[in-house]
């Protein structure tokens, strides 16, 4: 076997598909996923995300404000309503920080997953007319509103100290909790992705299920005031760990129950492993559906 | 297998489901009504094997470095669906391919530029689709925003481009691939005769570098130049591959006699139209023809009853069905009492100036002059070439006009100057 593009006079680097020959063939096996051809498209995810963000920032008149506004704009609702007229309990430490250390791994995630789920299809016109691995989209989609999260957490940064809440050592769990918050969203959105392409109905439900999801998680109310027969139900939520995990990361607070975490861990492992499995079964499929 | 094969197909073949795609089930309640509807009715929704067409089938061939392959066939022979076989953008239901080298597949001109961005930032999003690194498309890109001639607005967002100006962008990204193999969707179809002559020294260009080229388009004339072998599908079938020139006469033989929409042969034909033949002013038989040039037109016919009064019509419609010009027996006042048995009538053109194109012509015939239809035929196609007066420039026709000069002030006195 020899790489073509290793013998080239101008030295330019090597094409994904250069490596001496491809085999076209009709069905790849259960397990065969292709993770190294994602690796080889490295560049055009990092173009992908980059578009993403371009695009995003010089549609919206008001830019990178878009990223402090949405999630300010939620913690001053919630303040009003639920810390102020509701009276909801929040672990001691004052309301708004309290709402903004849920509201802030909510709103990436939520972003992620309808960015993860929608990618295919929005970008139908790539899926149909160019060749690379499809698994690009999503991770695309989750990649892209990490940027819009590090502008709000500089926010919420402020308010932390606007309200005196010291930031610790703690916040170095941040990363992990992203990055688990992103591996979600992955995994939702493999499995959303290729039905959306098959059925157009996720577009308008998404927005509706992600509404039932935050209020089944612990944003605007403690986890503690959960009846305790319900608590079990809680931990299979992997977005409860992350959120409770954020809010032990800025006041300190809550209880970064190992089980709990351990149970979304596995959560998260199973529908990702599943959800890749279904999209590389789909994914052959989608240039003819699209 | 000898090295020198850079794709090998093997008895490819995709099956597609009828009716699938964005229209249909679109939502999930329509799927679960359908399927419920099937459930009542003791029916299966469709039946796989009814409901299923093969658009390509048992498509085996080996192409060699640096050969130009055409690709032809009419509409919904298979070409696209074989291109993106190879380019992997979809798989194929049987069969394999082995492809060996860096593939670029050009199925459509700029697809995935974002109207939002910039003429730069879409050069680097396009180059990454096509293949390309980052490091790439910087060290090319100002011999890219050279080839496509808009340097002045590179930092404009693409969604004010011009249509030329978003192709030229597109194409000049396509050209600085550098593949060892490009598949071409039609794509060298767009932008001015300038512009299409600079894709088409590019094309040259990738040839000479020994650059293998698979071409789908339906201008036999870019077919022609470009292309030593041709591969001609027909309903998802290879019916030939070999010489350029053999394949393109069987292509436009077998597009040559067809049924018209307007009329339906009855079952006892007065007349029938055998053949269409074109002939240039020297009587030499050929489809290729010069702008101005004339044409003689045979119609040779069998009429099975003699036909009164006979009005031979023949009227010539561009590529995209645009009707361009009509004769008429009638109108040009040929008197004929009566035809019967095996015969020809031969129609010599004025020269003709229509622009350059594909155009099919089209046979009809009526009795007593403009009463009873008895024959439509759709007939011979030809070409007309040249260099510069094109559809998408020059409209239908040219001729040329008379121009002169006016002054403003004297305009209805002395001083217009005749300019020729």
């Amino acid at each position: 076997m020899t790489d073509m593009s290793l013998s080239r006079p101008n030295g330019q680097m090597a094409h994904p598909t250069a490596s001496a020959s491809i085999e076209i063939r009709p069905s790849r096996g259960l397990f065969d996923l292709e993770l190294g051809a994602v690796w080889r498209y490295r560049e055009l995810l990092i173009v992908l995300i980059h578009r993403d963000i371009q695009v995003l920032y010089k549609q919206a008149a008001l830019g990178v404000a878009w990223a402090i506004i949405q999630p300010l704009f939620a913690v001053i609702i919630f303040s009003v309503i639920f810390g102020h007229f509701a009276r909801m309990p929040s672990d001691g430490v004052p309301y708004p920080v309290f709402a903004f250390a849920g509201v802030l791994p909510w709103t990436y995630f939520a972003e992620a997953v309808r960015r993860g789920g929608t990618g295919l299809v929005s970008d139908s016109e790539l899926v149909r007319k160019v060749y690379f691995p499809r698994l690009i989209i999503p991770l695309a989609g989750v990649i892209a509103p990490m940027l819009d999260f590090l502008i709000a957490f500089a926010v919420l940064l402020g308010v932390m100290l606007w309200f005196d809440v010291m930031p610790s050592f703690r916040l170095l769990v941040v990363p992990p909790l992203l990055v688990i918050s992103a591996l979600l969203a992955l995994g939702i959105g493999l499995w959303l992705g290729p039905i959306n392409v098959r059925f157009r109905d996720i577009k308008y439900t998404l927005p509706f299920m992600l509404q039932i999801w935050m209020y089944a998680t612990p944003i605007v109310y403690p986890l503690s005031i959960v009846p305790a027969g319900w608590k079990w139900a809680y931990s299979l939520n992997p977005m409860v760990g992350v959120v409770e995990g954020f809010r032990w990361a800025v006041f300190g607070k809550g209880d970064p129950n190992i089980v709990a975490i351990g149970l979304s861990l596995l959560v998260i492992g199973v529908l990702l492993v599943g959800g890749l499995i279904f999209f590389k079964r789909m994914e052959q499929s989608f240039a003819d559906l699209i | 297998m000898s090295q020198d094969i850079v794709i090998s197909a093997e008895h490819l073949g995709k099956r597609y489901r009828r009716g699938l795609g964005p229209n249909r089930h679109n939502s999930i309640r329509d799927t679960l009504a359908a399927g419920f509807d099937a459930l009542i009715r003791g029916r299966r929704p469709e039946s796989a094997a009814h409901d299923t067409f093969w658009a390509l089938q048992d498509a085996s061939f080996d192409i060699t470095r640096g050969e130009n392959v055409g690709i032809i066939g009419l509409n919904g022979a298979g070409k696209s669906t074989l291109l993106k076989i190879l380019s992997r953008i979809t798989t194929p239901t049987v069969g394999a391919a082995r492809v060996t080298g860096r593939l670029g597949a050009l199925l459509e001109v700029g697809t995935g530029f974002h109207g939002e961005l910039s003429g730069r930032e879409n050069t680097f999003l396009y180059g990454a689709i096509l293949g390309m690194s980052r490091a790439e498309v910087d060290r090319k890109f100002d011999a890219i925003v050279d080839f496509s001639e808009i340097r002045d607005f590179i930092d404009t967002p693409v969604k004010r481009y011009s249509s030329g100006m978003y192709v030229r962008l597109a194409f000049a990204v396509a050209a600085h691939l550098d593949p060892d193999i490009l598949l071409l969707d039609e794509v060298l179809a767009v932008g001015d005769f300038t512009f299409q002559r600079k894709c088409m020294d590019f094309a040259r260009q990738l040839e000479r570098k020994g650059s293998t080229i698979l071409f789908v388009s339906h201008n036999m004339f870019s077919i022609k130049t470009m292309c030593q072998r041709v591969i001609y599908l027909k309903q998802g079938r290879i019916v030939f591959d070999g010489l350029t020139d053999e394949g393109l006469r069987l292509y436009e033989s077998d597009s040559k006699l067809g049924p018209t929409p307007w009329f339906h042969a009855p079952k006892d034909p007065s007349l029938v139209i055998t053949n269409v033949e074109l002939y240039g002013e020297n009587g030499e038989q050929k489809t290729m023809f010069d702008f101005g040039e004339r044409i003689r037109i045979r119609i040779c016919y069998r009429a099975l009853r003699p036909v009164e009064g006979p009005h031979f019509l023949c009227s010539i419609k561009r590529s995209d069905q645009i009707l361009c010009c009509n004769f008429s027996s009638y109108f040009d006042k040929v008197d004929l009492p009566w035809i019967s048995g095996d015969g020809a009538i031969e129609l010599l053109t004025p020269p003709l100036k229509i622009v350059s194109d594909r155009y099919t012509i089209t046979i009809a015939v009526r009795e007593r002059g403009l009463e009873q239809l008895v024959a439509g035929q759709i007939g011979a196609s030809f070409h007309l070439r040249h260099e510069i007066f094109d559809v998408s420039t020059f409209g239908v026709f040219h001729e040329p006009g008379q121009w002169r000069t006016v002054d403003a002030i004297n305009a209805k006195t002395e001083s217009v100057h005749e300019l020729r």
